[in-house]
């Protein structure tokens, strides 16, 4: 069961990276769905959510962008720079 | 350099001072408040807790040397009212006032404001205007019939070059700017966006999605151009 969480978590992780590296390259819509499964290999990762807020802000989403800043910092509530984005979209 | 004045600092004049201050402008906050006068003295140098309402008072700080006064007293119309004619009597070049509703507004204009304002008024237009049309990120009406705009691009527009696209030909639109977010990674090594503004947009250029466009022409054919689907 552990060693299940674990490899769930590495998913997770390699997926973000892959989320990452479509966002740099503009390719938004397969962030999305990279990010997304990420997401449900680990619900608890506030990078993820924080990856997600990027891209969906990048196309002008800023609803969905907003949700997913808040999750980021529900998830974590030091993530700063979640909080900077979310507050800007808010209009702190 | 223009010497500004606001005269009540509640959260509309409050908001003005800091904004004023913010871009270097000379900028003399006046409120009846000590509080009030205490916070704003963390934005501007210049800061008197006075009535304004008291001519010689405002003679004392040189209120007749300001050039823009704006008079933002909160709830109190006829403060607002003596404010205004005292500000224009004792020769303020320009004297902005905060109406509270048009009553108020017709009044500041027959003792010669020259300048009336409705934030709450102003501000409920913008948001009802933003919830109907969301892509719509920014309204500047030059005149009855022209404008600029900024809007996200519709998703037909996406890959295309402006010269593809034909906006002036098509819709006799200009398109003056166009606005990106460029995924970078930032300082701390994290991912994040930059905005990029191109302001000498050529045929060239492509549209990418989430990109704004600034355009400027008639309202009705900037109205066309953006419910292209």
């Amino acid at each position: 069961m552990n060693n299940n969480n674990y490899n769930h978590k590495e998913l997770a992780q390699d997926l973000l990276e892959l989320g990452k590296f479509y966002f740099l390259n503009e390719k938004y819509d397969e962030a999305i769905k990279v990010l997304q499964k990420a997401q449900k290999f680990n619900p608890f990762c506030a990078d993820i959510y924080y990856h997600l807020g990027l891209v969906y802000e990048a196309k002008n989403n800023l609803h969905n962008a907003k949700v997913m800043y808040l999750k980021a910092t529900e998830v974590d509530s030091q993530f700063t720079l979640a909080q900077e984005h979310l507050d800007k979209l808010v209009g702190k | 350099m223009r010497q500004f004045a606001v005269i009540g600092l509640g959260k509309f004049g409050f908001a003005v001072v800091k904004t004023l201050a913010e871009k270097g402008c000379e900028v003399l906050a006046i409120d009846k408040d000590e509080e009030k006068v205490r916070e704003a003295s963390g934005f501007t140098t210049q800061v008197i807790q006075l009535d304004a309402t008291d001519e010689d008072a405002l003679k004392k700080v040189g209120a007749e040397d300001i050039d823009v006064a704006i008079v933002s007293v909160g709830e109190n119309l006829e403060a607002s009212i003596l404010i205004t004619l005292i500000l224009k009597e004792i020769g303020v070049k320009e004297v902005i006032s905060r109406a509270l509703n048009p009553h108020h507004a017709k009044v500041l204009q027959k003792i010669g404001v020259d300048r009336v304002i409705f934030p709450e008024r102003e501000m409920g237009i913008k948001v009802a205007e933003s919830l109907v049309s969301p892509d719509i990120l920014e309204q500047i009406r030059l005149s009855p019939n022209y404008e600029i705009l900024e809007f996200t691009v519709p998703s037909s527009f996406t890959g295309r070059t402006l010269k593809e696209l034909a906006i002036r030909t098509k819709y006799k639109v200009n398109v003056i700017a166009i606005r990106k977010k460029v995924p970078c990674i930032n300082e701390s090594g994290e991912s994040d966006f930059k905005e990029e503004i191109n302001l000498t947009p050529d045929g060239e250029d492509e549209i990418s999605v989430g990109d704004v466009l600034v355009v400027v022409g008639d309202i009705k054919n900037i109205e066309a151009l953006r419910k292209e689907k």
